[in-house]
């Protein structure tokens, strides 16, 4: 046992206010409860996420085929979408750097923030996969849209269980030089949302 | 020998001397203020928010130890190994002893307050670890040699062609590159390589859950999400102050926290972690540093609510015209005013006095601390402490002697029509008046209130008195 712990511990029960007087409020849902598709896009938006365009006809393979005409290695996290390489064969991290789009489903999304949520679950435990590749399309249901971050926290499951969650909104970002925001920073360029239902 | 004060005042006039520099910080940080009102009036409850996350920082402040000890049985149930520092110096050396064990000799991290506090890089670097920031604004600090002057936004006082310069030195790009686009694309190409040889990856946390066991880091570049999860060893650093208690909670803060700092409604990457990734190690640190002694502070517990947003310092007058390296501290701004003299009484006793005492910091924090009443009560606490520099010290015993007389007072008063009219102006503006250093001293009167109350209102009513 550290002694350093000890004496923290014996510090803080010695200096801290009393704590009846400080009691803990209750857990609350707090602002606007519309988890529509429209606020999520308008937040997503806002953040500079992209819905992926869908044409007549479409499927997931064309429509990233017309996003992104150069990509060359297009890696699937996905049983129903094959791409040019499955996630579980990469393997490493320094495999992943090479991929230019990820294709990935997310359990929810968040309307608010227009943010969705990634683990080791979707991401085969390869999680530096989602923040390597230089494009990320996240394959979302409007069912699985929460309202808010207060819906977020108390209704989903993945904040108790998950090792790792990530919550994207947008794709990476700095505005660190000059104020100048620049979309597309250290991890993903771009992030795109395709509806599947 | 006694550590010297910090010059705040001295170093604030270079920073203002240079326009360009001083005219962008001030506008940029300004334009973060405007944009947190913003999102601030889109919610509704935004008060409620803030009170809310006031109370439960309270409660977790005032149980903080057994927050702490629940964190740390349920991160050791989820495989996390946590390690207690009490000051900077043991966090160096858990720190050092971890990358040992691993023989790891090169280390990515993302921004962290907390390591700064302590000077990691400084121990480390000596002993072969080469140390990586991979934030863009952190690490053109890093290659600049300078201490982050904002605790969100580090490079705030640098303009383009700065970045462009110290990119050119240590990157060999162009140094007349004159887009913020290309330079930060330099700095991603610089970074990938590292990132994927580093041997161990280290971020802070913005907030930790007692209930999971778990920390949430807030980022917007994706570099603390490629610093945890490229490498296979992650350490993290964090101030025993940053508990909750329970998920539910992280609402709340997740809520206002972006939204004050920047004015977006949150960041880019938000980030849970609960546990190691399969087949990797995973290291907590809960660092004390002088936090548990600030908690028996009556006046200044509360400043153990910051949740770093930086919202104090974008609407700071003083700081948006000083600029954070002024201060001489980790910590600048308001936020810094309060917390640096708990590091360091002496060498931090200025910083109180870099205000105009607006409380506009305090209206803007969204944890509620009343940043600009500790503000005041440092001065005393300082001036109690004899920590107050000679002149202000001088001065105000002067002018507390003065006010306590009415009629010696009178007499200073008169004095100042003949001194101001009369005397010549190395004598009014010098270094005993830092005062009148940027600013004209006002036009003084030909009369007083008192002398015109004594010769037209006095006289009236004794007249009146001896008519009757």
């Amino acid at each position: 046992m550290s002694t350093s712990r000890d004496a923290i511990l014996t510090r803080l029960r010695d200096n801290r206010p009393d704590p009846k007087a400080h009691p803990l409020p209750p857990v609350a849902r707090l602002g606007d409860m519309d988890n529509g598709q429209a606020r999520f896009e308008n937040s997503l938006q806002l953040l500079g996420g992209q819905v992926l365009e869908r044409q007549e006809g479409d499927t997931l393979a064309t429509a990233i085929a017309r996003r992104f005409p150069d990509s060359k290695i297009i890696c699937s996290a996905v049983p129903d979408f094959d791409g040019t390489i499955r996630i579980e064969e990469l393997g490493t991290p320094q495999q992943a750097a090479s991929v230019d789009v990820l294709v990935v489903r997310s359990p929810f999304g968040i309307a608010e923030m227009g943010s969705i949520y990634l683990s080791e679950a979707q991401l085969k435990d390869l999680n530096s996969a989602a923040h390597l590749t230089q494009h990320i399309v996240v394959i979302l249901s409007a069912k699985n849209l929460t309202a808010n971050m207060h819906t977020a926290y108390m209704d989903r499951p993945e904040f108790h269980t998950a090792n790792y969650g990530v919550l994207m909104s947008g794709p990476s970002a700095t505005a660190d030089i000059q104020g100048v925001l620049v979309r597309g920073a250290q991890g993903v360029r771009t992030l795109s949302v395709w509806w599947e239902d | 020998m006694k550590v010297k004060p910090v010059n705040h005042a001295k170093a604030a006039e270079a920073f203002i001397e240079d326009t360009a520099h001083m005219d962008f910080h001030d506008e940029r940080l300004w334009d973060l203020r405007q944009k947190r009102d913003d999102q601030m009036h889109i919610l509704p409850e935004w008060q409620e928010l803030r009170a809310r996350a006031s109370a439960i920082k309270e409660h977790t402040l005032a149980n903080l130890p057994e927050y702490l000890e629940q964190f740390e049985a349920n991160a050791k149930k989820n495989g996390i190994h946590v390690h207690w520092a009490a000051d900077g110096a043991e966090h160096n050396r858990i720190v050092g002893e971890i990358l040992e064990k691993h023989g790891a000799k090169s280390l990515i991290k993302s921004k962290s307050m907390v390591t700064e506090e302590c000077c990691m890089r400084e121990y480390l670097e000596p002993r072969g670890v080469v140390v990586t920031e991979t934030d863009l604004g952190e690490r053109i600090q890093q290659l600049d040699n300078q201490m982050p002057s904002h605790i969100v936004v580090p490079a705030v006082h640098k303009l383009i062609p700065d970045v462009a310069k110290i990119f050119a030195e240590h990157y060999h790009t162009d140094p007349n590159d004159n887009s913020a686009q290309s330079l930060a694309w330099q700095q991603r190409l610089a970074a990938r390589p590292v990132i994927l040889s580093a041997d161990a990856g280290m971020t802070g946390g913005n907030f930790v859950v007692a209930e999971t066991g778990s920390f949430v880091v807030c980022t917007n570049e994706g570099n603390a999400d490629l610093s945890a999860t490229v490498p296979g060893l992650h350490i993290a650093t964090i101030g025993i102050e940053r508990l909750v208690p329970r998920m539910a909670d992280m609402g709340v803060f997740i809520r206002m926290l972006s939204r004050s700092a920047l004015g977006s409604p949150i960041t880019q990457y938000t980030t849970h972690f609960r546990g190691p990734q399969k087949g990797s190690e995973m290291h907590v640190v809960l660092v004390d540093n002088g936090r548990s002694h600030r908690l028996g502070m009556e006046e200044f517990w509360t400043s153990l609510k910051c949740i770093r947003c930086g919202a104090c310092m974008n609407t700071c007058p003083v700081y948006r015209r000083s600029g954070g390296l002024s201060y001489g501290a980790v910590y600048s701004g308001p936020i810094g005013a309060i917390i640096d003299p708990t590091f360091n009484e002496r060498k931090y006793s200025t910083l109180p006095f870099a205000s105009t005492m607006n409380g506009s910091c305090t209206n803007v924090c969204p944890v509620k601390i009343n940043i600009h009443e500790q503000l005041y009560k440092w001065r005393r606490v300082l001036a109690e402490h004899h920590e107050l520099p000679f002149v202000k010290r001088e001065v105000m015993y002067m002018a507390g002697k003065l006010m306590g007389q009415p009629s010696l007072y009178r007499a200073a008063i008169n004095g100042t029509e003949v001194a101001l009219s009369t005397m010549p102006r190395f004598v009014l503006y010098n270094w005993l008046n830092p005062w009148g250093k940027h600013r004209e001293l006002p036009h003084p009167v030909k009369q007083t209130f008192h002398g015109w109350y004594k010769q037209n209102r006095l006289k009236t009513k004794k007249k009146e008195g001896e008519g009757a």
